[in-house]
This record gives C-alpha cells, sequence and structure tokens, in this order.
C-alpha cells in the first residue's frame, strides 16, 4: 500500500505568513504530530524572498517594493532573492529519517526536483535539473529551490513560474551597476523562462497544482491525499509570524 | 575601515563580504557574510562571523579559524568553501 502523504493548497497569503506556515509545518513535523507534506501556494500580495544569508538592503529596493505594494521577506532557507508574483510556489517537509528523502542534501535536491520535472511533463513541458537548485527548459530557468534541514526534518521550498515580468523584477531588486542594468535584464530575460512562455498557454495555478500534484505522486511513489493545518500549525504559524517573519530584526538582520 | 567585496566563487554562488577592519593593526573589528549560498545548519556562519572578530587579516589565520568551526559544527557548504570565503575577505582589502 502507497505511503499517505498530506496535500495543502494555500492561496493568497502574505509573505510573512507563507514563511511562517513552511517552518509550523517544519516543527509539528518534527514533533511527529503531521504526515509528510507538500503544500502549493501563492502570494499575496506579490512578494521578494530573500536567502537566510542575504543582505535586504543590499539586494532589494525597498521603497521600490513600498511604492508598487511588493513585500519582503527573508527565509529560513539559503539562495538568492526571487520575485514571488505569477507563480505556484512548492514546499515539501518530512523527516531526515524518511527513506524517500536521500540523506546527502545534494541528492535530495536532484530527487525533490525530480517531482516538480515529473509535474511538468503533465503540462506537456520536457524540462531537467540543473545542480545545485535548478530545473530548466531549453537551457532557461523555469524554477529554482532552496532547502533546509532543522530539527531532523527536510524543508524545501520554490518555484515554478507560470509568468513572469523581469522588467518589473528588476525594478524591486539592486543591481551591482546601473549603467549594465539593461543588459543584465536583457540577459536575464533569455535565461529564465515560464510555463506561459514555454507552452503559449495561460495556464491556471490548480492546473499546475494538480500537474505538480501527479508528479510528486510519482516520483515518491506515494499518495497526497488533501487535507488542512492542524490546530497547533495554525497557532505557530501565527506565533512565528509575529515573533520573527513580519519583523525588521528578522528581515534586516543582514 | 570599513569595505565590501563582491565575490562570484568559480562553480559557486555570489559572496558579498561587508567587513569593518582595523588597518594599522590588520584585524577585523566585524564582518557580514553574506550572499545566495547554502550552508547547514545556517546559524553556523553566524558563528564564524563572531570567531573572524579579532582575527588578523592573513589567509593563514582566516582559514584556521574557518576551518575550526567547519569541523566543531560540522558544516555542510554548498555554492561555497572555507577557502572562498578567505578569498573573499581578502578581496576586502
Amino acid at each position: 500500500m502507497k505511503e499517505k502523504w498530506r496535500l495543502l493548497k494555500t492561496e493568497n497569503n502574505s509573505a510573512f505568513t507563507n514563511m511562517a506556515m513552511d517552518k509550523a509545518v517544519l516543527v509539528a513535523s518534527s514533533k511527529g504530530l503531521v504526515p509528510p507534506t507538500v503544500r502549493f501556494y501563492t502570494w499575496s500580495p506579490p512578494a521578494i524572498s530573500i536567502g537566510y544569508f542575504q543582505s535586504l538592503n543590499d539586494e532589494v529596493d525597498v521603497d521600490a517594493c513600498k511604492n508598487l505594494g511588493v513585500q519582503y521577506v527573508r527565509r529560513i532557507t539559503g539562495g538568492g532573492a526571487v520575485f514571488h508574483e505569477k507563480e505556484l510556489t512548492y514546499s515539501i517537509v518530512i523527516p531526515e529519517s524518511n527513506p524517500k528523502v536521500p540523506k546527502n542534501v545534494l541528492e535530495s535536491y536532484r530527487r525533490i526536483c525530480g517531482a516538480i520535472i515529473k509535474g511538468l511533463k503533465h503540462l506537456w513541458i520536457e524540462s531537467k535539473y540543473v545542480p545545485i537548485n535548478d530545473i530548466v527548459v531549453n537551457n532557461k530557468k523555469i524554477s529554482g529551490s532552496a532547502q533546509t534541514r532543522k530539527l531532523k526534518t527536510v524543508l524545501q521550498h520554490g518555484t515554478v513560474l507560470i509568468d513572469v515580468d523581469v522588467d518589473k523584477m528588476f525594478s524591486l531588486l539592486k543591481v551591482p551597476n546601473e549603467k549594465i542594468k539593461d543588459k543584465l535584464i536583457s540577459d536575464v530575460k533569455q535565461r529564465v523562462t515560464s510555463i506561459k512562455h514555454v507552452s503559449g498557454n495561460d495556464v491556471s495555478f490548480n492546473e499546475v497544482a494538480d500537474a505538480m500534484k501527479n508528479g510528486f505522486e510519482e516520483e515518491f511513489k506515494i499518495e497526497l491525499v488533501d487535507g488542512s493545518l492542524s490546530k497547533e500549525e495554525i497557532n505557530l504559524t501565527k506565533k512565528f509570524e509575529k515573533e520573527c517573519f513580519s519583523t525588521s530584526e528578522w528581515n534586516f538582520k543582514r | 575601515m570599513q569595505s565590501k567585496s563582491v565575490y562570484k566563487i568559480p562553480n559557486g554562488k555570489l559572496l558579498k563580504i561587508f567587513l569593518d577592519y582595523d588597518s594599522d593593526k590588520n584585524l577585523i573589528n566585524k564582518i557580514s557574510i553574506t550572499g545566495d549560498f547554502f550552508a547547514y545548519p545556517e546559524e553556523s556562519i553566524d558563528v564564524i562571523e563572531k570567531k573572524l572578530k579579532d582575527t588578523f587579516l592573513t589567509k593563514e589565520n582566516l582559514l584556521e579559524k574557518i576551518n575550526s568551526v567547519v569541523k566543531k559544527y560540522n558544516i555542510e557548504f554548498i555554492g561555497i568553501d572555507a577557502e572562498s570565503l578567505v578569498e573573499g575577505i581578502l578581496r576586502c582589502l
């Protein structure tokens, strides 16, 4: 019989809630309170997340974010700055002891990205994994991921781009040299793609979520069962949001 | 004196070091290690930053201090390593 994992779909949460929720599920999982969990989510308003080690002021034009109503948040995972607007974001939380996830970090990136690659196949998109943490279609990035391991639990979250507005993204991110900004933007346009660009269609969040659900089930040979957050997870989400992710102390800590 | 370096690690990630140092004594006052790399456990980078305070800005001293923390915390780096951290720091000078 197939192992049953929990599937959460939580659309339109703030950046702070989204990051708090991933951490809440991680903590609940580490206590053995919830099964391995896959979550698909979106961001409302749009937001920039930065990697745990990045400097917010060095990476993000905070004033531009405020003017455009874009939130910003520091993740608990490493990696780079990401503009979350038209995408499906996924997260997976699973005990390190579960044999379905390799002990080795790089191998586990490959395995989890395998679920996204299989999901994209359901949308008729052929993609491949490029270490460390990217998935590309015709050498253009369509998905990026970041992983942490805490409390003997793996959390990996990442993006699947449904559409992308590179010009808007660069109006929010700082670039090292303003003089080469135009060149940088055109370079990134060459290196980034999305489901819409590849397929030529407008694809909804739910269609992408269905495809990704199939991808996870096939990759891990499990069954994803629709579920919801436990009471403890809801309380932890509120706590982490208030005490950590919405605070300047956390977001500007580097 | 305050300084910053931006170092694209060959086959790795982008490392940005913010360094406050005493240029007469060649000692680190304060350092912030930033970038889009990965390190497990993440908190070990905070420990490295603290350990590097009052360290002489020489390759040998920096590498020794960083490696001692790497060993103690069993740090796993991805997209970065001890040598590239030293290179990033020395590029601030």
